[in-house]
């Protein structure tokens, strides 16, 4: 299960994300991303409320973040400590901002 | 040749022992080694004084019978071993039946109250006195092996049939329970799942009960004739490969055949007790509760007293119980294995009772046998167990792997953080075979969990009859390339080694096999 919050103001994008982050609703964030990234140049996401990243999830993060390389910035915060670990055995640390 | 009859009377003990041998003697002088027949209908009671007469006398004359011997006098040539030693007759007592209440009802006779603490087991068939004979032993043999149930005290004539007499106190059985107390369901899913569990963890020794395998295997060759040859040769391959199984199965257990007695869950009707995989057992529990009504809801309000949603409701929170899961796909896959066997049952046991002879018959073997089929079509193997789920590798069940897995785990006290990454092994891995392994087609996976102690290691196989494959050739990503650099896929696998202790990989009889070992 997972919970997306959007709120979109001109050019800067807040996704906060709430639940679990894996195979079954990676795809549902990866279709938000993709309605509302054209023009935006700053997105944040906020892991406050997200217990879980699989595989599946740092896909769509690695997309999100490519994308943003070539139109603005792109940071993740509020990250929890089951998910940092993730981030830094898979070398996403250096890939992404977090904050 | 005559024989010679020779009345015992009274009480014979060590003050008249030595006038009775005399008479006794007496009686046959003269007569040669000829068969006696001892007639103990007026013997009231025998010391070890007169047992010693009797025995000296079967020296002399091995062809010895003692016949109409009460029930306190058996009770006594019983315990002394006399009833092996020679032939003895019980003199029946008449009981009548009529009028009187019905409290459970088996495979071979149906029980009665006949006053407040006794009750009558009355056989169908007329000459049960070897079937009374059988469920004696067999119900000694369980109390032995520690199942509580009810041992006859007494062989009766009711009618033209046999019956056994049994004390049961005070009794309802569980079908009398749900029927006029429906709030006790999960208590009486509990104790009846308990009772169940014990059993099935009861090994027999061997040579002592028959082997239910036998049983089932011949229904199945009976399906041959009666099944497409493909679906045919399937499920009688399928009950071939279930392993025997020395551990005891009731054969009957249906919630008329539990009592509750005095605080105590007894279980009654044992003749069908036997041994073999579990498996047989939730088959027959599976038609009582839902298969034998599921074209005539009618049939289980006459049977068992109460509704067919009463009986679903029973059953699925029986299954659910013994599995010691909450998993619907679990609970699924036991069922269906569960009806496989139930529907091969019932069809046989229709056809060979003229079932196509009638409208309602032939729409029920129509029925059954249509969906013996469709389970034929999608199920590979009858066995299973409690720390296996076997599922349709397909994402949409990865939801309900992880739930298994995490309950398996409940007992194991792992930290939140392990099993966070167990989970997230699991999704990987699963995730894995559910796209690759059988692509483009579709096929099935087996998780297993394990918890070994000291040390504590968690150990989850997963099994699939896909593509020979071996995920950890693969050479793991670079984890140090930039955004751009890097490949979009590739780290699931990693991330299970990465979080896992262990994970390791073979390919065995036709099955890919991984295991992450994770260590508590």
């Amino acid at each position: 299960m997972l919970k997306i919050n959007k709120n979109v103001e001109a050019a800067k994008a807040v996704i906060a994300l709430e639940g679990r982050l894996d195979t079954v609703t990676a795809p549902e964030l990866e279709d938000d991303l993709l309605a509302i990234i054209d023009g935006i140049t700053e997105l944040v996401l906020d892991f406050e409320k997200l217990d879980y990243i699989s595989s599946a999830g740092l896909r769509v993060l690695l997309s999100a973040q490519k994308t943003m390389n070539k139109q603005g910035t792109m940071k993740i915060v509020h990250v929890k400590d089951v998910i940092m670990d993730i981030f830094e055995m898979t070398g996403f640390l250096d890939i992404l901002t977090v904050e | 040749m005559a024989e010679a009859k020779i009345a015992l009377t009274g009480r014979i003990d060590s003050n008249n022992a030595p006038r009775v041998e005399q008479d006794m003697l007496g009686q046959l002088a003269g007569l040669g080694q000829v068969p006696v027949v001892l007639d103990a209908q007026e013997l009231q009671y025998i010391s070890s004084a007169g047992l010693r007469v009797i025995l000296r006398l079967k020296k002399n004359y091995p062809d010895l019978t003692i016949t109409n011997v009460n029930s306190e006098v058996y009770e006594i040539l019983e315990m002394t071993g006399f009833t092996e030693m020679m032939t003895v007759e019980k003199a029946y007592r008449v009981v009548d039946v009529a009028g009187c209440e019905e409290i459970g009802r088996g495979a071979n006779g149906t029980i009665y109250r006949i006053d407040q603490d006794n009750v009558v087991k009355v056989y169908n068939n007329a000459d049960a006195l070897e079937d009374i004979q059988h469920e004696r032993e067999v119900a000694r043999l369980a109390l032995i092996l520690g199942i509580p149930t009810a041992i006859s005290y007494d062989v009766v004539r009711v009618g033209e049939s046999y019956g056994s007499v049994f004390e049961l106190l005070n009794a309802s059985s569980f079908s009398k329970i749900l029927a006029q107390e429906p709030e006790k369901m999960d208590w009486c899913v509990k104790e009846y799942v308990d009772l169940l569990k014990k059993i099935h963890s009861t090994v027999v020794p061997a040579g002592k009960l028959p082997d239910l395998k036998e049983t089932v295997l011949d229904w199945a060759r009976f399906m041959l004739d009666y099944l497409p040859e493909e679906a045919g040769k399937k499920l009688v391959a399928m009950v071939e490969a279930i392993p025997h199984d020395d551990h005891m199965i009731h054969g009957d257990y249906h919630t008329k055949n539990v009592m509750f007695q005095n605080d105590e869950v007894l279980l009654i009707d044992m003749d069908t007790l036997a041994i073999g995989h579990p498996i047989f057992e939730l088959a027959s529990m599976f038609n009582a509760m839902i298969g034998y009504s599921e074209m005539n809801p009618e049939q289980i309000i006459a049977f068992q007293g109460f509704d067919a949603e009463t009986g679903r409701t029973f059953w699925r929170k029986s299954l659910a119980e013994y599995l010691n899961t909450k998993n619907e796909l679990k609970i699924q896959e036991v069922e269906n294995k569960a009806r496989i066997i139930g529907y091969t049952r019932m069809i046989r046991r229709s056809i060979r009772r003229k079932g196509m002879e009638t409208e309602q018959g032939r729409a029920e073997i129509e029925h059954w046998t249509g969906e013996l089929l469709e389970l034929l079509a999608r199920v590979d193997t009858l066995m299973f167990s409690r720390n296996e789920l076997e599922v349709e590798a397909i994402e949409e069940n990865l939801e309900q792997v992880q739930a298994f897995v995490d309950e398996q785990l409940e007992a194991a006290d792992c930290s939140p953080k392990s099993q966070m990454q167990i989970g997230l092994a699991v999704e990987e891995i699963f995730v894995n075979i559910a796209r690759y392994a059988y692509a483009p087609e579709k096929g099935r996976a087996t998780v297993r969990v394990e918890v070994s102690d000291a040390p504590v290691v968690v150990t989850i196989t997963f099994m699939d009859h896909g593509q020979p494959y071996d995920p950890l050739a693969k050479e793991d990503p670079d984890v140090t390339l930039s955004a751009s650099e890097r490949a979009i896929g590739g780290l699931g696998i990693f991330i299970a080694k990465k979080t896992m202790d262990n994970v390791l990989y073979e390919y065995k009889d036709g099955q890919n096999i991984l295991k992450l070992k994770k260590n508590l």
